[in-house]
């Protein structure tokens, strides 16, 4: 019983993200700001897959990813490639360190979210050259630190039916 | 949820990260039409809601942003308006100053006012006229409209006018009352609201009678009370001060205190004409602007 509860709450979480994904980043505005804004969506898949076997989060993956390959005008399958291996990462990330620290999933949310825009580039040579380096080394990390810091406030809301550790 | 258990992928989820993979490859590398196809259904059922969401959030955003512009636009024109009929105002007055200029028989100076008179500033003014241009103290400070006030400190380029608000100005009046000329003197009267400043017509004698509507104008006598203190102020004749707007009490027995609307606000000023010459006459200047 407590489990189908915490399933529940899990999922309520992620379909707000999901909504936040949506309903958030069109409210900034402008595109120059819009592209460091936090990523909802990939946060949704990180959460889960965190917390979820590495099978599980390869599949959120790539749904996550060919939904975004979906709104994206090139490249698909870009980004459901992408996605599938920080999934699958993620997940399998659980052995190396616990996903109930709050600062360790401030950095996995930023490293993440990193990792995913190097991918979607690389595979769907989005960007070269000299384009290709500002976004990796400028605006990626920007906006892995945006998400990283939506991913805290996230959680921190939620720390109850997360169960983060916010003390040690 | 619980984190699950640490442990390694087993074969179960690294053929589902493999199929994952596979999957991913073939719509990376389907023909155009069939990523198009795909995309079109995803879109018009799973991100069907949350398409809906999106594009309402940015209707709002949008309508919101027309507000913002139409705002905008509409404060540029009301500023535009305001400043158009600011400048109309202002030109008519120039236009006034420049006739009563070219009709003064008495040497005189243009000058701006720099400094507006407010009750909480010492009812005076400040002009871009000084020394230099022929300013002295004393001299008479008028408008297209009648009397303002009298210089009491000059400087090199500019001078402070005492404006007929204050309590300490005073200027000899005469009233024509059917060829009969009834003297008295003008003083600050109070205020009769936040902008409406009045005038007191003074020791007029009991046996004048000062009708209603009567234009006051300067007498040019020099204003020395009965102790023999003379208080200056000598302004030339003719100059329209405001008029008799109601009868006031008597003092003393033997003379009556009138009230007057002034014919010039120096609220309202912008420019003003210091009278530097000796004139005894002016009042033909002031015939078309007989209060």
């Amino acid at each position: 019983m407590r489990f189908i509860k915490q399933q529940w709450q899990l999922g309520a979480v992620l379909l707000l993200l999901v909504v936040l994904q949506f309903a958030v980043r069109p409210l900034i505005g402008d595109p120059r700001i819009e592209r460091v804004a936090p990523d909802f969506l990939l946060l949704a898949l990180l959460v889960y897959a965190i917390r979820a076997r590495p099978g599980q989060g390869a599949i959120a993956g790539f749904f996550v990813g060919i939904v975004t390959d979906s709104l994206s005008p090139t490249a698909f399958g870009a980004g459901a490639l992408a996605h599938t291996v920080i999934g699958y990462l993620a997940a399998w990330g659980k052995v190396v360190f616990f996903a109930d620290n709050l600062f360790v999933n401030a950095v996995f949310f930023f490293v993440g979210t990193w990792f995913r825009d190097v991918f979607v580039l690389l595979i769907g040579h989005h960007a070269q050259g000299s384009a290709f380096y500002w976004q990796i080394l400028y605006l990626s990390p920007l906006k892995s630190l945006t998400t990283a810091v939506a991913g805290v406030v996230i959680l921190v809301i939620f720390r109850r039916w997360l169960n983060i550790r916010i003390h040690e | 949820m619980q984190i699950a258990p640490e442990r390694f992928a087993s074969r179960r989820d690294t053929i589902a990260f493999l199929i994952c993979i596979v999957l991913s490859v073939a719509g990376r590398v389907a023909p155009v039409d069939v990523q198009r196809d795909i995309a079109s259904a995803i879109t018009s059922t799973v991100l069907a809601p949350f398409l809906a969401i999106q594009e309402q959030v940015s209707l709002a955003l949008g309508a919101r942003t027309d507000f913002l512009e139409d705002v905008a636009v509409y404060d540029s024109i009301t500023a535009l308006a305001q400043q158009t009929r600011l400048l109309a105002v202002e030109n008519e007055r120039l236009r006034e100053l420049l006739d009563l200029s070219d009709r003064l028989p008495v040497q005189h100076v243009s000058a701006e006012v720099l400094y507006q008179a407010d009750p909480r500033d010492g009812l005076a003014l400040v002009i871009s006229a000084g020394s230099i241009d022929g300013v002295k103290l004393e001299d008479p400070v008028v408008a297209p409209g009648g009397i303002v006030g009298v210089v009491k400190l000059v400087q090199s380029t500019t001078s402070t006018v005492l404006v007929w608000m204050d309590t300490e100005f005073r200027a000899s009046a005469v009233i024509d009352v059917g060829g009969e000329e009834i003297f008295g003197i003008v003083a600050a009267g109070g205020s009769a609201g936040l902008d409406t400043w009045l005038m007191e017509l003074r020791g007029v004698a009991f046996r004048g009678e000062v009708p209603v509507g009567a234009t006051v104008r300067t007498s040019g006598q020099g204003i020395v009370l009965a102790e023999g203190i003379n208080l200056g102020g000598v302004y030339p004749a003719g100059i329209p001060i405001g008029t008799v707007t109601d009868v006031g009490e008597e003092r003393e027995g033997w003379s009556r205190t009138y009230q007057v609307k002034p014919a010039v606000n120096p609220l309202s000023l912008s420019h003003v004409i210091v009278l530097t010459g000796p004139a005894w006459e002016v009042g033909v200047a002031f015939e078309d602007n007989r209060p």
